[in-house]
């Protein structure tokens, strides 16, 4: 059996690639791809800390028998979904408006 | 009816009460929708009702009054529980109710001010036709009624106040009711800024009230009244310095050597007369009452001459309980009357404003009732009140028709109403012309008619009266004996005065030839023909945007709406005064019996006669003195009938000539404003402009400017971090969760250091999530255990005088360890690092 060690080296190393994706890339679709790789980086940890853990029921403790990473992850999915459903209608809209998707020329707030 | 009414809860007052303000807010909300008819009728069937339900509640305690041998009747209604304060004396609760009354003395009020108030209310639907706020009017003159009604009908004084601010609003209202000219609205303003100085008085009145007497009701005041002259010095009030305080340092020439204080009764009566003069336009506060005939005519004869300006009167009446227990506070009421009453008539004499004439009548006639409740007469200075009421009404009301026929000639508001234009006017206003003659005639004593018995009344009791304090106190002061027959002298003179200015004014404005013809514009008609023949009621259709160029009408004849409340009034003004008659004419004075109850309590044992309350000399001194008053009135009358009719004014214009100066100081009012502009109101001026430069220079530009730049510069650097590019804002999220990570990640060694007494300290250890300690108590570097442990306290002894360092360890669950060292030293102790 794989060790949860492996899983959550795997799920920091898409979190760390999707924040510095998010940082560094200026192209607002790419950053949408980066959050949504953080978001499943997350989603990798909860799962593998599922399978490992325990669920206590009177007292006993019995391993992988608790579903509540699971159902977090799920409920991650449907947020991840309504999120990129309103990001990329910003993105639309913005390109609308600024004919162009690059996040740092979209800075009508600056300064 | 006794049953639906019962006298504790007399609910009739609801209907007395509402109906003028149900009349304000219908005509002040829908009135521009409802039109004029409607504004008219409303205005007239609430007024209308409410003098209805006046006069029954009248009957019914007449009825009560007769039932219960003349005691102090009262039918009482409590509205609501308003609020509670607390009293001086043991901090007793004070309730402050909203509750009316209806006693002997208000119910007069009351009567008087729906009744005249509806005839006056009947004359302003014909006079005020055609003006483009005729809802408005109404609607305030409503409004006027109801406070008015809630001053004399409420049963404390703090619902007074709200009933006397409320008329005093509804005066400002009206007298700058035509806005649009500037003295109008500068008139207004006069007229709400003296009441205001006025009101300071009532409001401490209020105070020192509740403090000394534990109750602001009628019942309670006069319940609590004898605390107003407790002797020793802690129930006196003083004056200097204010309140017992002391001096110190720079200021302590200002501290004397023995504190100036008066009783508490002598501060309340002052200041209630400070209230009273604003209100009653009385020195030093009268200035605003001949300003305030830039309102409306009917509005000056409802407010200013009728009710309002009486409310001072009124208040020294329903208070006379308090006004008596202060002697001195008597003395100074009569002299203010008598001084304004002179003074007041000194300046009618001379004016040619047929309204300014009145006011300035008024105020002189506001003096005789202070002067008549001043020397205890308090039945004779509300009588005069009551009269006044009639004879004053029917005389604006009749310059109101004066006007309005002068106006339909001349149309200009000034030259309108200048006496020295009119004449003559007996053959085209027979109406106006009689009605004004009968007030006339009661104004300046006529034999029998109600002036005369009014201010004979008060000049007689002026002479004999003596008030003394009832309880006898050591402070108490005595009136020097000559002031009784100063004050009467000088209400004599003013008395001449009286009948002088208003038979010149009567003379003036009817007889004689007419003056306004070649005022303005040409007649219609040669003079001649128009004296022989032509009829003023055929032109009352005038319309009062004429073409000016073209010849004007004759003055005519006003409509029965305005002519039939001047004849009502002028019927009343000849025969009012036999509710009171002097001289013995009945066995007993209507007037005063109806009254007695309700000044019994106040005038028993302190309104004495002079000479050592010597009762026949005063029944001995009736005639000679009421002889003196007949004659006033003819020296004044035949005074001006031979100045104004005998020798057509030459000898008026000769006297004016002969004493330029003197003519112009009257004329000028005797440059009382002018004396005020220079003092009072330049020193606010000043005040204001001293406060203006503060404002500039150490509000605008230290407190506002500095502020809005300090906050401007912050802004203009912090402007150079608002990339607005998001991954910017993203990297300093980043950053911020590191530190927020970092600080949760280190352990925190914390302690605080109490002392515990006996020169042991107790050291505790601040608690964290996993923390284990280690401590090392003798501070020689070397824990005192070699693994952490929970115990996160340490006791210490440490003596006076001495060091103690003592090393703490802070492991958390990463394992990471901070190490701080903790010094205790006495006696500098407790020390703490949170």
């Amino acid at each position: 059996m794989i060790p949860v060690e492996s899983y959550i080296a795997l799920s920091a190393l898409l979190f760390v690639i999707g924040g510095i994706g998010f940082l560094v890339r200026r192209n607002v679709l790419v950053t949408l791809m980066s959050i949504e790789i953080m978001l499943n980086a997350a989603n990798l940890a909860l799962v593998a800390f599922n399978r490992s853990g325990f669920a206590h029921v009177d007292g006993q403790a019995f391993a992988g028998a608790s579903h509540t990473g699971q159902l977090f992850a799920f409920f991650i999915i449907a947020a991840e979904a309504a999120e990129v459903a309103v990001g990329l209608a910003i993105v639309l809209s913005l390109y609308r408006l600024r004919r162009t998707v690059r996040s740092d020329e979209a800075d009508l707030l600056r300064n | 009816m006794f049953s639906l009414f019962p006298a504790h809860d007399y609910a009739l007052i609801a209907v007395i009460l509402g109906m003028p303000l149900l009349g304000a807010f219908v005509n002040g909300i829908w009135g521009k929708r409802l039109g004029d008819a409607a504004v008219k009728l409303m205005a007239l069937v609430a007024l209308g009702v409410s003098f209805a339900a006046a006069v029954v509640a009248f009957i019914m305690l007449a009825d009560h009054v007769g039932a219960e041998k003349n005691e102090h009747v009262k039918l009482t209604w409590t509205a609501w529980e308003w609020m509670h304060t607390t009293g001086g004396y043991g901090g007793s609760n004070v309730p402050i109710d909203v509750t009316f009354s209806i006693d002997a003395l208000n119910g007069v009020m009351m009567l008087v001010i729906t009744g005249v108030g509806f005839l006056i209310h009947l004359y302003a639907t014909s006079y005020m036709e055609g003006d483009p706020g005729y809802a408005r009017f109404f609607a305030y003159l409503n409004l006027f009624v109801f406070a008015m009604l809630v001053l004399v009908l409420g049963d404390n004084l703090p619902l007074l106040f709200v009933g006397w601010e409320g008329v005093g609003l509804c005066s400002y209202l009206l007298i700058g009711f035509w806005y649009e000219n500037p003295a109008n609205a500068a008139a207004g303003k006069k007229a709400f800024i003296a009441n205001r100085i006025g009101d300071f008085g009532l409001l401490c009145a209020m105070f020192l009230l509740a403090h000394y007497t534990d109750s602001l009701d009628w019942n309670g005041i006069a319940r609590g009244a004898h605390n107003l002259i407790l002797p020793g010095e802690p129930y006196r009030v003083y004056v200097w310095p204010l309140g017992n305080g002391q001096y110190t340092g720079l200021l302590k020439f200002l501290q004397p050597a023995h504190p100036v204080t008066i009783s508490a009764a002598t501060a309340v009566g002052l200041a209630l007369l400070l209230g009273c003069t604003g209100k009653s336009a009385q020195i030093p506060l009268y200035v605003w009452l001949p300003d305030a005939m830039a309102g409306p005519t009917p509005v000056s004869a409802l407010i200013h001459a009728a009710t309002m300006v009486t409310a001072g009167v009124y208040l020294i009446c329903r208070l006379s309980f308090v006004f008596v227990l202060s002697p001195f506070v008597m003395m100074v009421v009569a002299i203010v009357g008598a001084a304004t009453a002179l003074l007041a008539a000194s300046i009618a004499l001379v004016q040619n404003d047929i309204k300014k004439v009145l006011a300035y009548s008024t105020v002189s006639q506001l003096g005789f009732m202070f002067l008549g409740v001043g020397v205890g007469a308090f039945t004779a200075g509300f009588f005069h009140v009551f009269t006044h009421a009639f004879f004053k009404a029917c005389l604006f009301l009749g310059a109101g028709s004066v006007i309005h026929a002068m106006h339909a000639r001349i149309h200009d508001d000034t030259a309108a109403q200048d006496v020295r234009l009119m004449g003559g006017l007996r053959k085209w206003l027979p109406i106006t012309h009689w009605t004004f003659a009968a007030a006339t005639a009661a104004i300046i004593g006529l034999p029998l008619t109600s002036g005369f018995f009014s201010k004979d009344e008060i000049l007689y009791r002026a002479f004999v009266d003596h008030t003394v304090s009832p309880i006898t106190a050591a402070h108490s002061y005595e009136p020097p004996p000559w002031i009784g027959p100063t004050l009467f002298w000088v209400a004599f003179v003013a008395a001449v005065m009286t009948a002088f200015y208003m038979c010149r004014l009567y003379f003036l404005t009817f007889w004689g030839d007419f003056k306004g013809w070649t005022v303005g514009r040409p007649s219609l008609l040669a003079k001649e023909e128009l004296e022989h023949g032509a009829n003023g009621h055929d032109h009352a259709d005038h319309e009062h945007h004429e073409d000016l160029t073209t010849p004007g009408y004759p003055p005519h004849e006003s409509p029965w709406q305005m002519t039939v409340p001047l004849v009502v009034l002028a019927v009343f003004a000849l025969i009012a005064g036999f509710l009171n008659p002097g001289f013995h004419i009945v066995r007993e004075k209507p007037m005063d019996h109806w009254l007695e109850p309700v000044f019994k309590a106040a005038t028993e044992h302190a309104v004495l006669f002079g000479h050592g309350n010597d009762e026949a000399w005063a029944e001995h001194m009736e005639l000679p003195l009421g002889l003196c008053g007949i004659a006033a009135f003819l020296i004044g009358t035949g005074l001006a009938y031979y100045f104004y009719v005998a020798k057509k004014g030459e000898p008026a214009k000769r006297a004016a000539e002969a004493m330029p100066a003197l003519h112009q100081l009257l004329l000028d009012k005797w440059r009382v404003d002018e004396f005020y502009d220079a003092t009072v109101i330049a020193a606010v001026d000043s005040l204001a402009d001293t406060s203006a430069i503060v404002d500039k220079n150490v509000v605008d530009a230290i407190l506002a400017r500095l502020t809005s730049t300090i906050v401007a510069t912050a802004g203009t650097l912090l402007r150079a971090v608002q990339t607005g590019v998001v991954q910017v804002y993203a990297a300093t999220m980043v950053v911020g969760i590191a530190l927020i990570a970092w600080f949760f990640a280190a352990p925190h060694a914390s302690y605080t250091v109490v002392d515990d007494g006996n020169d042991d300290y107790v050291v505790t250890a601040a608690p964290g999530v996993g923390y284990g300690y280690r401590w090392d108590s003798d501070g020689d570097g070397t824990p005192d255990k070699a693994s952490f442990g929970p115990d996160s306290t340490l006791k210490l002894h440490v003596v006076p005088g001495k060091d103690v360092t003592v090393n703490l360890e802070v492991k958390n669950t990463f394992g990471l360890v901070k190490k701080t060292a903790i010094h205790v030293t006495r006696p500098n102790a407790p020390v703490s690092s949170l």
